[in-house]
């Protein structure tokens, strides 16, 4: 019982940061229609804006965490300026081969920047541990999934109750529509991949003190945020959560029951069965036209 | 209020407008009728700054349109009920009319009136302000297609076919409604290939044909005219 606690937690904190680093990549792909294949490279990227301020730098850590998230919000701006704006003309195909060219930059920059030695990035909870139903649990992983918790209602907040999110998701629906309400549409799809960049941010500074920060650490959440999507429902934010959270549970109790060698399969093997049976996901595109 | 002079527009090498000159003037209804593909949906949209032109110029009270962008133009006054209505499906009513006041910046501070003004022209929207935009009706989506675009305060609002598609008693109330904004003073420049019906709420028209304006006059005039009678009243 006392195993499956510890599991069930590090499970949850592992599928929150799947989850956040979805999020994000479902932000962009529902208001740009781009796939981002830099999003895990995003996430990398935002555990070495860690890395960078609070080693590197020696930044006290609230000072550190907000530093590294300013930076990974003008690294979304500059993605946009520079990737995504000079494209736009052209068919999305090219945007996403643009991301595959950025991702790859960003992993070798982050090579000859760091170094392929890895880091332990600090947790601000570092080493600590409560008891919970008689099973020991690490501090870091609860104050992860809060943090998700608190970061996901916000978004909620922010795309449903504020002039900014409801204008984001109209431009998301019909951008031909949007622009003849008078949206300044620019802006809201600048705004979308400075959205997901600090989410991603978010997800890379929680993901360091569970992981080593490796130069090479962005592909393989890639991968897991990509299944999250699939298993939750492509584009939908509700599936982005709940599969991110189911694929980080599958990983550690699969690793834990099953084999450590195998969690990769397991994730990846449910995920093949939903493309097989249920292609649209747990949360089927709620989305429907009427003649 | 509004004066097209030569309007050229082109996608590609199909031209779909051919030196159209028309102009709609303070206070006034004008029916923009033709048959389908005649280039009454390139001419709103061109106004609405989607499309490029090729030559020609337009102007909106006095001052050319060419420097605004699309969203520049919403603020300057001129808001557009679009083609196929464009409801934002997964907005709720409430959020596709909020969304459309004209600056993002303004609101939580004056939009309550206009709201109360668009739920007071279409009871059935205030019912509905909680349902999503993808599950109402055809007649509700084009009441709600005219209601946003009221919202940005315009100074003239295009329409662009408000009846296609709907059955004649809602084509008919549509229209009422396009009546009682047309009684407030408001200017309207709407497109429609249902001639009865726009004529019937114009005070003047123009008939496109193949990307050029073949007729123009009041609407009686429109409708009494041979041509007219023939090709689009079947009579």
């Amino acid at each position: 019982m006392a195993d499956l606690i510890q599991l069930l937690t590090n499970g949850l904190a592992l599928g929150s940061v799947y989850a956040l680093a979805a999020i994000g990549f479902v932000i962009v792909y529902s208001a740009t229609g781009v796939v981002n294949f830099a999003a895990g490279q995003f996430v990398m990227l935002g555990t070495f804006a860690g890395v960078a301020m609070l080693l590197n730098a020696g930044l006290p850590m609230p000072v550190g965490y907000a530093a590294a998230l300013i930076a990974m919000a003008l690294f979304g701006a500059l993605f946009y300026l520079v990737v995504y704006l000079p494209l736009r003309t052209s068919p999305v195909v090219t945007v996403i081969i643009g991301t595959v060219a950025i991702g790859i930059t960003l992993q070798n920059a982050a090579l000859l920047t760091f170094g392929s030695w890895p880091f332990r990035l600090p947790s601000p909870f570092e080493g600590m541990m409560i008891e919970v139903a008689g099973a020991v649990v690490s501090v870091h992983a609860l104050a992860v999934v809060a943090t998700t918790a608190v970061m996901i209602f916000l978004l909620w907040l922010l795309l449903h109750r504020t002039a900014i999110g409801i204008a984001m998701r109209a431009v998301a629906q019909d951008v031909k529509a949007a622009r003849l309400m008078g949206l300044r549409v620019q802006w809201l799809l600048a705004f979308s991949w400075i959205l997901g960049a600090v989410l991603a941010g978010v997800a890379g500074l929680m993901l360091g003190p569970m992981w080593f920060a490796d130069v090479n650490m962005g592909d393989p959440i890639a991968l897991k945020a990509f299944a999250a999507t699939v298993i939750g429902g492509f584009g939908s934010l509700p599936g982005a959560i709940a599969g991110g959270l189911f694929v980080g549970l599958a990983e550690v109790l699969g690793a834990s029951y099953i084999s450590s060698a195998y969690k990769d399969l397991i994730a990846f093997g449910i995920m093949i069965l939903f493309l097989l049976v249920r292609p649209q996901g747990i949360f089927g595109e709620p989305i429907q036209d009427r003649g | 209020m509004l004066r097209i002079e030569d309007l050229t527009v082109a996608y590609g090498d199909i031209v779909a407008l051919h030196g159209v000159s028309l102009e709609v003037a303070a206070g006034e209804t004008v029916a923009l009728i033709g048959a389908n593909g005649a280039g009454k949906t390139t001419l709103l949209q061109t106004v609405s700054g989607l499309n490029k032109l090729r030559s020609g110029r337009m102007e909106f009270g006095g001052a050319s349109l060419a420097p605004l962008s699309s969203a520049d133009r919403v603020r300057a006054g001129i808001a557009q009920a679009p083609e196929g209505r464009r409801i934002f499906p997964g907005l709720s009513v409430e959020e596709n009319l909020v969304v459309a006041t004209s600056s993002w910046r303004r609101l939580g501070k004056s939009y309550a009136d206009d709201l109360a003004q668009v739920f007071d022209l279409f009871p059935r929207l205030k019912e509905r302000r909680r349902q999503l935009g993808w599950s109402l009706s055809g007649g509700e989506q084009q009441m709600l297609a005219i209601g946003r675009a009221l919202m940005s305060r315009p100074k003239l609002l295009l329409l662009d076919e408000p009846s296609l598609g709907l059955a004649p008693r809602l084509a008919e109330e549509v229209y009422d409604r396009v009546g009682r904004i047309r009684e407030t003073g408001l200017t309207i420049l709407v497109v429609e290939q249902n001639t009865v019906l726009a004529l019937a709420v114009a005070n003047r028209g123009y008939v496109l044909e193949t990307g050029r304006v073949v007729l123009a006059g009041s609407a009686d005039e429109l409708r009494r005219s041979e041509r007219v009678r023939e090709a689009y009243l079947g009579r």
